[in-house]
């Protein structure tokens, strides 16, 4: 029993753990491209940078942006957490646009 | 008058727009001249900003580049850079500075009479030493942890050239408002025209004196129409003059009032001012009056029989998103804008439409005569898709105190000026309260940037001349502050994150781009000047078209107003008319090389108030 229970707990942490630094990754990467798209809006108000340039640089960090948000729609969709204890997994994408 | 008498007298003009060297026909500058009066002379000088500035700044600015590097952790290069910067309401906050300045200076002066701007700002001007007072609050804070250490790391207890400077502009600060609120020392000529719109500027303007602490000593009538013989166009003149002066004795309680009777040639030079003067002075207040032909019938009007042999094509105003209407005080800018955009609205009922005055001395109220807030709102009787504002500028910036509170506490956090937050929220709460120099330029822009979301075209009614200009300068002055900002932000973005604030100034410096670009787009962005044929609005306007220029804003039409077409005229109006006929000439001449078109508007009397007459007026000069 107390085996069980013991896995049972540590499995949680486990996936607890995994969900939160998942969580602090994804916002930090976020939060560094959204400076970095602030930055160079910046930059154009204050002629550094041509309207040419800040178009190329805007649609790479847009893409970047987009591209973490997919590959953390598809992590969250498959965790195990949903499955072995029921914990409700809210993306956090939603808590950002909240 | 007072030169005769033989004491030292200095005359400043602290109007941008000058008009005291044309009225004395001497050139003045920024330095002053002598003007020789018979066997004596007085100084004259037109205060210059820019330059007075300038001066100030050649003394000063060494100690003030201190406080600031005292203060936040921007090095010596960023406060040379914000230092350059213009600033708002320069010629209110400056202008007093240097009016002490000049009156110090040699060889001194017994007597000091000042020209100011017209009435919004010159009250502006009067509360200039407590906007001063408020900004010294916010260098003392910069100044006090450097001070500290001085005191007790360096123990060194002398004040420096900053605490001197902080010192001094505190001092003279409140010496300037005792002087004003000193009635031994300090005297106020209010001057108006007999003219319903004047007494009503004129009613408010005293009130915001009495406000500021001061009391008038003298309200001054002027271009009264003299006794004469019967004439279709005087007799109504006097009617409505008498009916004016009566009501302006009625407010005025102790205050006297005197009167000036109109000349057939503008007086100018100092023969003819002597003249004007000495009537003045021998007047035993209350006396004169306008001697009115009790047979005069009421609410006669004066149009051409025709109409007017140039007029206005509304057709060619169709799809302007920006029209701005300024000129010299007095001239009609406030009539004709108002005429115009009912015009407009009634020709396009699908354009949505705003009428804006930016003039702290608004006057639409008073010529729709209907109530008129700073909330747009249709007006009863004119069409629906035409709203009408006048912008108050004190309440629009208390409207905003929240948002300005953050966002300079956001902007002492990234410039690295610690312990100023509580100074700068209680300045911020002073100077909103007192409605301090450069707000009405600031805010009117904002206005203009708002409007353009919501309305398809928008009308200003702007300020006379002086302030008109830096308002339209104001657009390019509020984006090299933004830049600044931006620049520092982002120098120092390891140290403070850029955040929310740069998010804004991003946001503001864009609408500022567009709103220029849309003032360089010579169809969508029109100028129009209102002016009299007169030597003295001449003069003005001639030089407002060459800042236009300058500006690069289109000026396509110059409307001149009060024309007198009448032929039923007495000997005295016929004689106008021939010199009305003769500066018309010049003012074409003016036109051919600026380009514009001009447009005759016919002199009505009584002057067009309200939705009906207006419209009535406007079908006799707007095709």
């Amino acid at each position: 029993m107390f085996i069980l229970d013991s896995l049972l707990i540590g499995s949680i942490r486990f996936v607890l753990e995994k969900v939160v630094a998942a969580a602090e990754a994804e916002a930090q990467d976020d939060t560094s491209l959204r400076e970095q798209l602030l930055e160079a809006q910046m930059r154009l108000e204050l002629g550094e940078m041509s309207e040419d340039e800040f178009v190329d640089v805007e649609r790479d960090i847009l893409a970047r942006i987009r591209e973490l948000k997919g590959s953390q729609q598809g992590a969250f969709s498959v965790s195990a957490a949903d499955k072995i204890t029921g914990v409700d997994v809210e993306s956090f994408e939603d808590e950002r646009h909240g | 008058m007072a030169a005769r008498a033989g004491g030292r007298v200095l005359v400043v003009s602290a109007d941008p727009a000058h008009s005291l060297g044309d009225a004395f026909a001497v050139r003045l500058t920024a330095s002053t001249s002598t003007v020789r009066i018979g066997r004596r002379s007085l100084r004259a000088v037109e205060l210059d900003a820019g330059r007075a500035f300038a001066r100030w700044m050649r003394g000063h600015g060494r100690a003030l580049a201190d406080i600031v590097e005292h203060g936040t952790w921007l090095d010596r290069r960023d406060v040379d850079g914000l230092l350059e910067l213009a600033v708002p309401g320069i010629d209110e906050l400056i202008g007093l500075v240097e009016i002490v300045r000049l009156a110090s200076g040699p060889p001194g002066f017994d007597v000091v009479v000042v020209d100011t701007a017209p009435t919004g700002h010159a009250l502006r001007l009067l509360a200039s030493p407590r906007a001063v007072q408020s900004l010294v609050a916010v260098l003392d804070a910069l100044q006090r942890e450097h001070r500290i250490v001085r005191e007790q790391l360096a123990r060194v207890s002398r004040p420096d050239a900053s605490d001197r400077l902080i010192a001094a502009l505190e001092r003279e600060a409140v010496e300037t408002r005792e002087l004003l609120l000193d009635s031994s020392r300090a005297r106020f000529h209010w001057v108006m025209l007999a003219e319903e719109l004047a007494a009503e500027e004129t009613a408010d303007g005293l009130r915001a004196l009495e406000d500021l602490g001061v009391r008038a000593n003298e309200i001054v009538v002027n271009r009264v129409t003299p006794a004469g013989p019967a004439c279709a166009i005087c007799d109504p003149r006097r009617a409505a003059e008498s009916k004016v002066v009566e009501a302006v004795r009625r407010r005025s309680g102790r205050t006297p009032v005197r009167l000036i009777e109109a000349e057939l040639t503008e007086p100018r030079g100092i023969a003819a001012l002597q003249r004007i003067g000495a009537a003045l002075h021998s007047q035993v207040a209350g006396q004169a009056g306008v001697k009115a032909r009790a047979a005069a019938a009421a609410g006669v009007r004066i149009f051409r029989s025709a109409s007017s042999p140039s007029p206005l094509s509304a057709a060619s105003l169709a799809g302007t998103r920006l029209l701005f209407f300024g000129g010299k005080g007095g001239v009609g800018k406030t009539t004709a804008a108002a005429a115009v955009a009912l015009r407009l609205a009634r020709d396009a009922p699908g354009r949505r439409m705003l009428l804006i005055s930016t003039d702290p001395a608004h006057s639409l109220a008073d010529v729709l005569r209907a109530p008129v807030s700073d909330e747009p709102r249709s007006v009863d009787g004119a069409p629906r898709n035409l709203h009408v504002r006048e912008l108050d500028a004190p309440a629009a910036l208390a409207a905003r105190r929240a948002g300005l509170e953050a966002s300079l506490q956001a902007i002492s956090a990234a410039l690295g000026s610690v312990n100023v937050g509580a100074v700068v929220n209680q300045s911020l709460a002073e100077l909103v309260e007192l409605a301090p120099p450069g707000i009405d330029e600031l805010l009117g822009v904002l206005s203009v940037l708002e409007a353009r979301e919501s309305y398809d075209t928008v009308v200003v009614d702007m300020a006379p001349t002086g302030h008109a200009l830096r308002l339209l300068e104001m657009p390019a002055v509020a984006r090299e502050w933004v830049q600044a900002l931006l620049r520092m932000l982002l120098k120092y973005r390891k140290l403070v994150r850029p955040g929310p604030l740069a998010g804004e100034l991003v946001a503001l410096s864009r609408q500022i781009r567009t709103l220029q670009t849309l003032l360089a787009d010579r169809r969508a962005t029109r100028f129009i000047a209102v002016t009299r044929a007169a030597e003295l609005p001449r003069l003005e306007t001639s030089r407002l078209l060459s800042r236009l220029r300058r500006l690069r804003i289109a000026t396509p039409i110059l409307i001149v107003n009060a024309l007198t077409f009448n032929d039923r005229a007495c000997a005295r109006c016929k004689a106008t008319q021939r010199a009305e006929r003769r500066e018309l000439a010049r003012l074409r001449v003016l036109c051919r090389s600026h380009r514009c078109a001009i447009i005759e508007a016919p002199l009505a009397m009584p002057p067009p108030r309200g939705i009906g007459s207006l419209g009535q007026w406007a079908q006799t000069w707007i095709a």
